[in-house]
């Protein structure tokens, strides 16, 4: 293609983009509007997903022991545990000390109220992780029939409740998408088709003249196109100062800081919704341009 | 050159707006359809230009039966022929000389093609002083001239001109077809469909007479009515 012609294109799509102000700032508003929808629900998503694996890659089960347990028990507990099939070998044990100073820790600027306890009344655990998640109960169930143990803690129902959270999230997301998108495509088609209907007789003529059907579509295409890809950068705006204010606020709570959950940074994000964005708005805007050409094509 | 072979075309009403048409048009020839409104001229361009198909009959354009032409082939068929209507269709928002250079864009001649050949095309038909002129600020006659400027900026081998008097007052329709026929005296093939009684009559070329459908007439030399 001889660079004159890309350059038609280009300076028609842009025309058009600029000379009907009001069709783009309609087609602007309800992809932006798709957009936006789509980071938002993105962004619960993928920091649901990201809590369920650092809780996954965390302790899965902690077993604690009675107090008087002896050094022997606790080594004879440790092989049985192992031998539990489902429990990934080297669990860790957890002295008293070090379950104080973890309590210390997690208590933050409070951490003075430990002073006054000492840690001989923390009992020895054990941290075991688990090859699959499935087993959980079972091997919960085997555990609590071994000598001396006091009692088990598990994140497997926190697991299983944000695992469901996640997925109700990503179904929404995905559903919410698809509606958006096909509304997107129909308003887009249908303002593209209100350009297309004023410039008719320019298409009626072009056609005359003996251009293709490609050709005459093409500047349309990049009309499209260019709403879609300006549709993008004004999301991503929005999302990525919306979702860092958010985060911020969110890590500086203390319930936020007390659960220990990792908030996602919007870098870790920026990559996939940016993807997103340029082929949803690529997409659309070729979609719907297409789809409102058909018609006057016909000459 | 344009071949009809007992071409038909009936339109999805039913009307029959042409009904067995057979000529030929050689390359280089003048020729003007004439008859009354509604007896089918405009159809017989649209067949030509491939805008209608034939319900029946063979239409061979430049040596190729265009009849069963596949629709993505029709564009390259219409770059061989040069289309000026009644009401101009010129694009009100671009200059005289962008006008012109729009159907070169479209053939996707080159930048310092288009540089050349738009001015020469432009003095040909006299508006080299309005190239930057937009289509509102030109009167009827000089607005026909630009679309003529661009039915021949690519070098057709043929003018197809659909009434391209019709809205033009005498004077100015003559030096419209006085242009014409000096395009044709390049070598250029016309085919005009008129009304323009005064302007067959003097111009003693080739009159083809459709009536109702049906071809009652081919004069080498002759005027609008027998």
């Amino acid at each position: 293609m001889k660079y004159n012609v890309v350059g038609y294109f280009l300076s028609e799509g842009f025309r058009n983009v600029f000379k009907n102000k009001k069709s783009t700032f309609s087609c602007l508003g309800v992809m932006c509007a798709t957009m936006l929808m789509f980071g938002l629900f993105f962004a619960i998503g993928q920091n649901i997903t990201h809590m369920v694996e650092n809780i996954e890659d965390s302790q899965a089960i902690r077993v604690f022991a009675n107090i008087d347990t002896s050094e022997e028990d606790l080594e004879r507990m440790k092989a049985e545990i192992e031998s539990i099939e489902g429990v990934e070998p080297g669990i860790k044990l957890v002295t008293p000390e070090e379950a104080y100073n973890e309590m210390k820790e997690r208590l933050g600027d409070k951490q003075d109220a430990m002073d006054i306890l000492e840690p001989s009344i923390f009992s020895y655990s054990y941290v075991i992780t688990l090859s699959d998640l499935d087993l959980n109960d079972s091997i919960q169930e085997q555990i609590m029939k071994l000598d001396n143990i006091k009692r088990i803690t598990s994140s497997n129902q926190t697991i299983r409740a944000l695992s469901v959270i996640g997925k109700w999230v990503r179904i929404v997301t995905g559903v919410l998408l698809a509606i958006l998108i096909v509304i997107s495509i129909f308003i887009i088609s249908n303002t593209i088709k209100l350009t297309v209907h004023a410039r008719r007789k320019e298409i009626s003529i072009m056609k005359y003249v003996g251009a293709t059907n490609s050709f005459v579509r093409t500047p349309f295409v990049i009309e499209g196109v260019i709403i879609g890809i300006m549709s993008s950068v004004i999301s991503l705006l929005f999302v990525g100062g919306a979702y860092n204010w958010c985060a911020n606020r969110m890590r500086l709570s203390e319930t936020i800081q007390t659960i220990g959950v990792n908030i996602l940074s919007f870098n870790e994000l920026f990559a996939q919704i940016i993807m997103v964005y340029v082929i949803l708005g690529v997409g659309i805007g070729i979609i719907g341009s297409a789809i409102s050409m058909r018609k006057y094509l016909d000459v | 050159m344009i071949e009809f072979k007992n071409v038909s075309k009936i339109y999805s009403t039913g009307t029959e707006a042409v009904h067995g048409a057979t000529f030929v048009i050689e390359k280089g020839d003048f020729a003007f359809l004439v008859g009354q409104s509604g007896s089918g001229k405009s159809t017989l361009i649209k067949l030509i230009l491939k805008e209608e198909e034939p319900t029946e009959g063979t239409i061979i354009i430049n040596g190729k039966d265009t009849t069963f032409l596949k629709p993505s082939r029709v564009p390259y068929l219409r770059r061989s022929m040069g289309v000026v209507f009644q009401d101009f269709r010129l694009l009100p928002d671009k200059t005289v000389y962008d006008n012109v250079a729009f159907a070169m864009n479209i053939v996707k001649a080159a930048p310092r093609h288009i540089r050349r050949q738009v001015p020469m095309v432009l003095s040909l038909v006299g508006l080299s002083s309005k190239a930057k002129a937009y289509p509102e600020e030109l009167s009827g006659g000089e607005q026909q001239r630009v679309a003529l400027a661009r039915a021949l900026v690519n070098n057709p081998s043929m003018i197809i001109a659909d009434e391209p008097t019709g809205n033009l007052d005498p004077e100015t329709a003559w030096e419209i077809m006085t242009l014409l026929n000096e395009i044709n005296l390049r070598g250029t093939t016309v085919v005009i469909a008129t009304h323009a009684k005064d302007i067959v009559d003097a111009m003693k070329k080739r009159v083809i007479e459709i009536e109702k459908g049906i071809i009652i007439r081919d004069d080498r030399k002759g005027g609008y009515s027998k």
